[in-house]
């Protein structure tokens, strides 16, 4: 493993045809839950397997066993209903979910992947989990009276569910944010609700925030109780760094380098100059290219594709850097 | 007292799904353009029966065609393309930002078909409806012709004013003109006033709608939009409904939306009759309508069908015997 320029991606893969497919007859009662679930397991050994050839560095389970990633917890816990389909783009939809009454854990929802993932491989997968403020966000809420509310009860569920993959071994845990800009006079809220998420936390705690206007929450978000903020660079041709000029970025990095919501592949040069423009604002050792975003809208081979060239792409301005060291 | 509707409707149900899987079939080049034109038509004709079904006395015809609120005029606009994707304001929904790379230029026609496939179908009053200019102007990712913004706003506002006299031709007689960037830059009233000047040459009636940032402070300004309606959420946010005691500064129609098009919540004809009543001591009831607070695509379909039944319910109510 490489000790500067750590590789890894945010989250989610694209689903085998296969599983795509047994997903569809699941949810049809055409095939049972444990079938589903061996499908699960193989696509997960693939793409660890896939992740380990390409080298990246920090690993997930791509998330073979989630269709959206509020829905799949919303499905969990007690307190959601899942609601009718809605377009988020496109031709896609969700399910969003309905916080119906309020939200409780029964039990854990994703401690079981850590450890069947981490089994599999020597290299550190990361706990992945949606923030209490995109949980909030991205499901209607007829249950508390404010957002704020809402938010800081949804940050107890996912508090809890933090430490129980902390107690698993979990080196990195993801804390996704994506909406976290939707409406940036409750950023204090998400701040607020975060906190309660880490506290308590050893692991190395990150939070993956994409498409929005992050202008407008920074430098504030700089108060986001993380250690790692992993931000959609390429699609926004890496403008947010300039907002580093004036209030200097103070957590790592992870920097997205490819754009994940395109078929054209990245040229490692593209992405090793995307490197090379973090390079500027944070050192090798907290600077950390990815994707932009997760991978699920790819198909397995664009996904793979894309990987290699972020995978590349480190290696080459790693040379460049001239600190390449393996543990 | 009318009930409407602005912006889209949900493009599927649980039971409804032939736009779905045709949109899928075109992807795979199982289905050709007018393979793909047909099933269009045909869930535009599902939206506007249920639309009316519900009770709504001026419809829309649910902007089944249109990805995003700019995709219709990005795509069709000489020099304007559809860029990268963005969320749409605080919405768990994306579009495609507009990329300008010379001179806007439109032969005004971009909507008259799909108006007139709409007009033969509709059985109540049928309005259209266009994008804001400050919308398209603020939405754009990269501009590569116009010096600032103001120039993209007024070259926005000229292409879109083309757009109502195509309308208007075709029978338009009311035409939304959707622009959240009002409500989420109040900063640029004036400009957005400016830029509406330019619409309201084209001689048709608009309805100014700057949905999802509900500002009371806002209502007043708008008293001088050169617009016959104006469309506010006075339901979906804690002081959302402050906009009410200040009603009495608009001389417009005032569409009221009372009907939260973003929770699933429905409404109670109590709770929206209280927004009513008060509504009616600040304008009188021929100058009031009702409506969703925005678009119904962001709820699912048997919510917005909920959704609709509460408005028109209450209208009902409201205006009679309670």
């Amino acid at each position: 493993m490489s000790e500067i320029l750590l590789t890894t991606t945010v989250g989610s893969f694209g689903k085998p045809d296969y599983l795509q497919k047994a997903r569809n007859a699941n949810a049809r009662g055409k095939l049972s839950d444990a079938e589903l679930l061996d499908l699960e397991k193989k696509a997960t050994e693939e793409w660890i397997r896939r992740q380990e050839e390409i080298d990246l560095d920090i690993l997930v389970d791509g998330e073979m066993y989630r269709g959206d990633m509020v829905a799949y917890f919303a499905e969990k816990l007690e307190g959601f209903k899942i609601g009718g389909l809605v377009r988020s783009y496109g031709n896609r939809y969700y399910h969003k979910p309905v916080i119906a009454s309020k939200v409780s854990r029964p039990k854990p929802m994703t401690v079981d992947w850590f450890n069947y993932t981490q089994s599999l491989t020597d290299r550190p997968v990361k706990g992945m989990l949606t923030g209490p403020y995109t949980m909030l966000d991205w499901s209607y809420n007829e249950a508390y009276p404010t957002r704020r509310d809402a938010a800081l009860a949804l940050a107890e569920v996912v508090r809890q569910e933090a430490e129980d993959l902390d107690r698993a071994g979990a080196k990195y845990i993801q804390i996704d944010e994506p909406a976290i800009h939707a409406r940036p006079e409750e950023l204090a809220i998400a701040i607020e609700a975060m906190g309660i998420v880490t506290q308590n936390l050893k692991a190395k705690t990150i939070s993956h925030i994409c498409y929005g206007d992050f202008a407008a929450i920074y430098p504030q978000v700089l108060k986001l109780p993380v250690d790692q903020l992993d931000l959609a660079m390429h699609n926004y041709e890496y403008r947010w760094l300039e907002l580093f000029d004036k209030d200097p970025f103070t957590k790592e990095l992870a920097i997205g380098v490819v754009d994940v919501h395109s078929h054209r592949l990245e040229t490692v040069d593209e992405a090793a100059e995307g490197i090379r423009k973090g390079l500027k604002y944070v050192t090798a050792d907290k600077l950390l290219p990815h994707p932009d975003c997760g991978l699920k809208t790819r198909t397995v081979e664009e996904s793979l594709d894309k990987c290699r060239v972020v995978v590349e792409a480190a290696k080459k301005v790693r040379a460049e850097v001239g600190r390449t060291a393996v543990a | 007292m009318k009930t409407t509707v602005v912006g889209a409707y949900p493009k599927i149900s649980d039971e409804h799904q032939d736009l779905r899987r045709a949109l899928h079939k075109l992807d795979r080049g199982d289905l050709d353009e007018a393979g793909i034109a047909g099933v269009l038509d045909d869930t535009t004709a599902w939206a506007i029966g249920e639309i009316e079904a519900a009770g709504v006395d001026v419809i829309n015809d649910g902007q089944i065609r249109w990805d995003d609120l700019l995709a219709p005029f990005a795509r069709a606009w000489r020099n304007t393309e559809r860029g990268p994707l963005e969320r749409f304001y605080d919405n768990n929904t994306y579009f495609r930002q507009p990329v300008i790379s010379g001179p806007i230029e439109t032969d005004g026609q971009t909507l008259v078909a799909d108006y007139k496939k709409a007009k033969a179908l509709a059985k109540r009053e049928l309005k259209a409806a266009i994008a804001g200019p400050l919308t398209f102007a603020t939405l754009t990712a990269e501009d590569k012709h116009y010096k600032d913004l103001e120039a993209r706003t007024f070259a926005a506002a000229d292409a879109l004013a083309s757009e109502l006299r195509g309308l208007a031709a075709a029978g338009a007689t009311l035409v939304d003109v959707e622009e959240p960037a009002l409500s989420a830059h109040p900063e640029l009233v004036d400009l957005a006033r400016a830029a509406f000047e330019r619409l309201a040459k084209a001689g048709v009636s608009l309805a100014l709608y700057p949905y999802f940032f509900p500002n009371p402070n806002l209502v007043q300004s708008l008293a001088n939009f050169p617009v016959a309606q104006v469309g506010l959420d006075v339901r979906s946010r804690e002081h959302s409904a402050d906009a009410i005691d200040r009603l009495g500064a608009l001389k417009q129609i005032v569409v009221l939306g009372v009907v939260d098009a973003r929770n699933t919540r429905v409404e109670s004809a109590r709770e929206i009759g209280e927004l009513v009543d008060a509504a009616l001591k600040k304008v009188g009831a021929d100058r009031l309508w009702l409506s969703t607070t925005t678009g119904t695509e962001y709820l699912p379909h048997d919510v917005a069908i909920k959704k609709l039944n509460a408005l028109t319910d209450a209208a009902r109510v409201t205006g009679g015997v309670r």
